[in-house]
């Protein structure tokens, strides 16, 4: 130090003052110290805050291709090598490998044509075998690479198309192998021309359903029967089906499992037949798809998992359809789930894409429209540059479109469409899934099978993290700030001096031991004493005020004896006695009242289910993480509150309880709003807890005997299986943004308000 | 010794009992008796055997040097020491003739007939109503009216009344510190208490300010028995009747104010006010 400290000390008024020897060089370096000194911890502060920006632009990142706008671009338009004609049969004839090389088309003259997409070499043209002359007149197609050719002369021709991919030196070479099978002869008598097909291969066999006339329908259909000796028999059944309906049969369509064949007529109406019986069909309901009556179907198909059926009619109307029971009850129909922007023509052609619940739907003149099944919403609207679309097939990998049109031009349009199921609407909103008989907020990251898409509501987590949090908070409150006025204006100075830092060291136990106690002994206990835990809040009132009315009726001279702040000593044995009484009752009122079995009383009178770990649990156990921090603020805000204030009342006949009650908590007020605030922040980010103490399952309700699944916990459970940048992924960033704000804002609001509440006191 | 003689006014006796007191011969009726008060933070001793009693309806004043024990002695009056951990206190203090320190005595009432106003203002964050307002509200007066009235007397009483009419309702901390005083006294008047006590009320106040507070303590004097505790000589000569001068936790010397200015039998009393250390 510069100063001579000793000359100061000894110096009083009364010796005379010595001439301050400071050296220039101390002085100057004292200067630069206390120059880094406060660089130092400016810096330290804006590191602090910029690592939480830093963290927040993370986050944000991961979460921002969530929303983005997908885009279409086209790639460019192409021609097959002989340009004769190569336009395309109608149907589903269309396709594209997983690298976008190559596109393929069965034409309406009988030749598998190809086109390469990026440049590769020319494949030559193959000619559809044993077509023996006739025209192909449809093509149907049931993914994965596989096709049925109709022909004019009454067959169909199974086509599987695949590609032999070749890496030599870096460069990837893709040569498609189809393989014809079989022709089959689906109208042997009269060799009408096939006009439209449809064909499943289900588990016993593959199923072909062909339209043979106006209404008339062949189905043929293959079963083996697989022997436990010697080889499986194979048995071909073939019959026509006469569909009586008004019109004539303009679409057809038989799901994957060969279940549901649905058939769209000329009058507008879509028919489902039951095709589970395969010697017998039966007709299941008919519903009317159009606005406008009259208007014909042009187009089916399915999405992905072969349960929506997208309807396309000649006014340009699409709609996706399900087979789903009413919420009412009854029998599974053919409901209406959403609605898309119409087109301004006929749709001539719908694609599904194999990845998602997406698909593509194009016009004649040219217009696609790509949208998203679950979300009901049409994405993007890309226009061919040449018009006349015959054919639309979304690439396996969803990445891309490829169009041919009527004169044998084919376009390829680039999608960048990675999460194209989220939109605000699926994340916080209410969602028809496939297979739901109503709209609902679901949580189910895995579908089980691709065909079943994850759904990704965040609502029930949401609503977990607040119920958990409500819950707590109800527990941990009224404790925590009750006694945070008890410690700090009653309890006796010493007591005081152990009892503080005693709360203060729970809120150092690590969450996880919380959360295992919580889960495997707190849970199992509470289960057993349920009756008397509800008893427990009034028994013990009822206790702690009979003991205050005896102590009141006590001579003066006897309660003089007791210091005042050691009162606590006195109430134990009644706290004690109070628990053991309202356990003791617990017990007599399940005997009594709940028929012995509270668990099938709540069941049979409230209609509630008793889950082990539910949220009863999870509110005492938090309770325990958050009593401490809401404690220990609320005490320091207390006895923050200056002594003067205190004895100023005391001093006019105020008692302690009144002095607490009228000065010291309205004063302390803006200290404790913020613990209640930070313990709530606590609560809501509490992940271990909540994850070990409660099922975990995604339900919404409020009942105290449920679990809950919190989006923290949530984050923990399923970010190490969800695969980075997937969707998953990246809705679980959005969770952890949501939590992040949620925290944020609620520490926000608690230091604004302590701030402007301290304003208010400042002059004390 | 027996209450009945000082009830009777025996001054005399009580008089008496203070040797170094009997040359002041307070004739007057004592409203608070001291007798032979000890008292000890743990082991120290704070105050040691100090006697006096301070007659009704005058102003008695405490100086000394800083901890001298004087405001410890003031707030044996109305029990605030029993809030430190620690104390302990031996001998007898009657208010009225009441033995406050009997284990049947309630220290709320006891606080309520002997009313404090602490060196530093400390108005309560609430409004100059309110505050006003707070001693009758924890006695249970409720209508609006009767305390309107209470407040505006006390206020009156205080000499704030013409200062905060208009603004009864804005907060007390707003207030300078001379209108904050006057207000806390205003607030320990409210209750109608028979003794008020002063510690150094004007030691954060201008001169001005102390002005006003010490007129007004010679017009509450009609009212109330003043015991105040002084760092301020002059104070204590111009507003009090009687004074007693402390040193070392010891009642040195009590007398009438003039004479103990004047005439100090005690040496070391002289040294005191003459500025020989201090």
């Amino acid at each position: 130090m510069a100063v001579n400290t000793e000359a100061l000390g000894a110096g009083g008024p009364a010796s005379p003052a010595r001439p301050l020897v400071v050296s220039r060089a101390r002085t100057r370096r004292r200067i630069a110290l206390d120059r880094w000194a406060s660089r130092l911890v400016v810096s330290g502060g804006i590191i602090i805050i910029a690592s939480i920006l830093a963290i927040l632009l993370v986050i944000a990142a991961e979460v921002y291709p969530l929303f983005k706008a997908p885009t279409a671009s086209l790639l460019g338009t192409y021609r097959a090598v002989e340009g004769a004609s190569s336009v395309p049969a109608p149907g589903e004839g269309t396709g594209v490998d997983e690298y976008r090389e190559i596109a393929y088309a069965v034409t309406s003259t009988g030749t598998l044509q190809f086109v390469a997409l990026k440049g590769q070499g020319a494949v030559p043209p193959v000619p559809v075998p044993a077509l023996g002359g006739s025209a192909v007149t449809t093509v149907a197609a049931a993914g994965n690479g596989r096709h049925l050719i109709g022909t004019g002369d009454g067959r169909a021709i199974p086509l599987e198309m695949k590609f032999d991919v070749v890496f030599k030196d870096g460069v990837r070479t893709v040569t498609p192998q189809p393989v014809f099978g079989e022709p089959m002869a689906l109208d042997p008598e009269r060799n009408r021309p096939v006009r439209r097909l449809a064909f499943a291969e289900t588990g016993t066999g593959p199923v072909t359903v062909a339209q043979v006339g106006p209404t008339e329908l062949a189905l043929h259909s293959v079963v083996e029967k697989k022997a436990l000796i010697g080889p499986s028999r194979r048995e071909e059944s073939l019959k026509t089906l006469a569909v009586s309906v008004d019109g004539e049969i303009t679409a057809l369509r038989l799901d994957g499992r060969g279940e549901d064949l649905f058939i769209g007529t000329s009058r507008g109406w879509v028919l489902r037949y039951d095709m589970r019986a395969r010697e017998r069909p039966t007709a299941g309901e008919a519903v009317t798809v159009g606005g406008a009556p009259d208007t014909p179907i042009t187009a089916l198909g399915f999405l992905i998992g072969d349960r929506t059926l997208v309807v396309g009619d000649a006014q340009g109307q699409v709609s996706t359809w399900q087979v789903v029971a009413p919420p009412q009850g009854g029998d599974r129909r053919l409901t209406r789930i959403h609605e898309f922007t119409p087109h301004a023509g006929p749709v001539v052609a719908i694609s599904a894409s194999k990845r998602d619940k997406g698909f593509v739907t194009a016009e004649a003149s040219g217009q696609l429209h790509i949208s998203y099944g679950t979300s009901g919403k049409t994405l993007l609207s890309p226009r061919a540059p040449a018009g006349d679309v015959r054919s639309v097939v979304f690439a396996p990998k969803t990445d891309g479109i490829v169009t041919v049109d009527g004169k044998g031009l084919w376009s390829q349009w680039e999608v960048d469409n990675p999460h194209p199921e989220i939109t605000l609407r699926t994340v916080f909103g209410k969602v028809w899934y496939e297979g739901y008989s109503t709209p609902e907020y679901v949580w189910q990251s895995t579908g089980g099978t691709d065909d079943f898409e994850a759904k990704l509501s965040l609502t029930p987590l949401i609503y977990g993290t607040l119920k958990g949090t409500v819950y707590a908070l109800l527990f941990a409150v009224p404790l925590a700030l009750l006694a945070a006025t008890y410690v700090s204006e009653f309890m006796h100075p010493t007591v005081k001096g152990y009892v503080k830092p005693v709360v203060e060291i729970m809120a150092a136990l690590p969450s996880v031991v919380l959360g295992f106690l919580a889960g495997l002994w707190l849970a199992p206990m509470i289960e057993r004493i349920v009756p008397g835990l509800f008893l427990l809040p009034l028994v013990l009132t009822v206790c702690i005020l009979a003991a205050f009315v005896a102590w009141r009726g006590l001579p003066a001279s006897v309660r003089g004896r007791f210091r005042t702040g050691t009162e606590v000593f006195l109430l134990l044995p009644v706290v004690v006695v109070g628990a053991w009484a309202a356990f003791a009752l617990g017990g007599l009122v399940e005997a009594t009242l709940l028929g012995g079995n509270y668990r099938g009383w709540l069941l049979s009178a409230l209609g509630l289910t008793y889950d082990q770990r539910n949220s009863l649990v999870v509110g005492v156990a938090m309770g325990f993480a958050v009593i401490p921090i809401i404690f220990t603020i609320a005490e320091d805000s207390l006895a923050n509150v200056p002594q003067h204030l205190r004895a100023g009342s005391l001093a006019l006949g105020a008692t302690r309880w009144q002095t607490a009650l009228r000065i010291v908590l309205p004063t302390a007020s803006p200290g404790m709003f913020s613990a209640i605030m930070i313990g709530f922040g606590r609560a809501v980010g509490e992940t271990m807890i909540v994850l070990m103490a409660t099922g975990n399952t995604p339900v919404m309700d409020w009942s105290i005997f449920n679990g809950f699944r919190a989006l923290s916990a949530n984050i923990a459970v399923e970010l190490p299986e969800a695969p980075e940048g997937g969707t998953l992924f990246r809705v679980l960033f959005l969770a952890a943004f949501l939590l992040f704000c949620l925290t944020f804002a609620v520490n926000t609001i608690a230091e604004l308000v302590r701030l402007r509440l301290r304003e208010r006191y400042r002059y004390l | 010794m027996p209450q009945e003689a000082l009830m009777a006014g025996n001054v005399e006796l009580a008089a008496n009992l203070n040797p170094r007191a009997e040359a002041a011969s307070i004739l007057e009726s004592p409203m608070v008796e001291i007798d032979r008060l000890s008292l000890y933070y743990g082991p120290t001793r704070a105050l040691t055997d100090v006697s006096m009693s301070v007659p009704k309806h005058r102003v008695t004043a405490y100086i000394g040097p800083s901890g001298c024990g004087k405001t410890t002695l003031l707030r044996c009056i109305n029990r605030m020491n029993d809030l430190v951990d620690g104390v302990r206190i031996v001998g007898s203090i009657r208010v009225g003739g009441t033995d406050i320190y009997d284990r049947s005595v309630d220290v709320t009432e006891l606080r309520k007939r002997v009313g404090m106003v602490f060196q530093k203002s400390n108005p309560f964050p609430k409004s100059i109503f309110d505050n006003a307002a707070y001693g009758p509200r924890i006695l249970g007066v409720k209508s609006r009216s009767d305390l309107e009235g209470i407040v505006e007397r006390s206020l009156r009483a205080a000499a704030l009344w013409d200062e905060v009419q208009d603004r009864l309702g804005e907060s007390a901390l707003g207030l300078s510190g001379g209108q904050q005083q006057r207000l806390c006294i205003a607030r320990a008047i409210a209750v109608e208490p028979d003794v008020l006590l002063m510690d150094e009320p004007c030691s954060s106040l201008d001169p001005i300010a102390t002005a006003r507070i010490e007129e007004l303590m010679l017009e509450l004097k009609n009212s109330y028995t003043i015991v105040i505790v002084t760092h301020n000589m002059q104070q204590a000569a111009r507003v009090s009747d009687y004074t007693g001068f402390m040193l070392l936790g010891e009642l040195v010397e009590f007398g009438v104010t003039r004479e103990l200015f004047t005439n100090p039998r005690d040496t070391r009393t002289e040294d005191y006010i003459t500025g020989r250390f201090g």
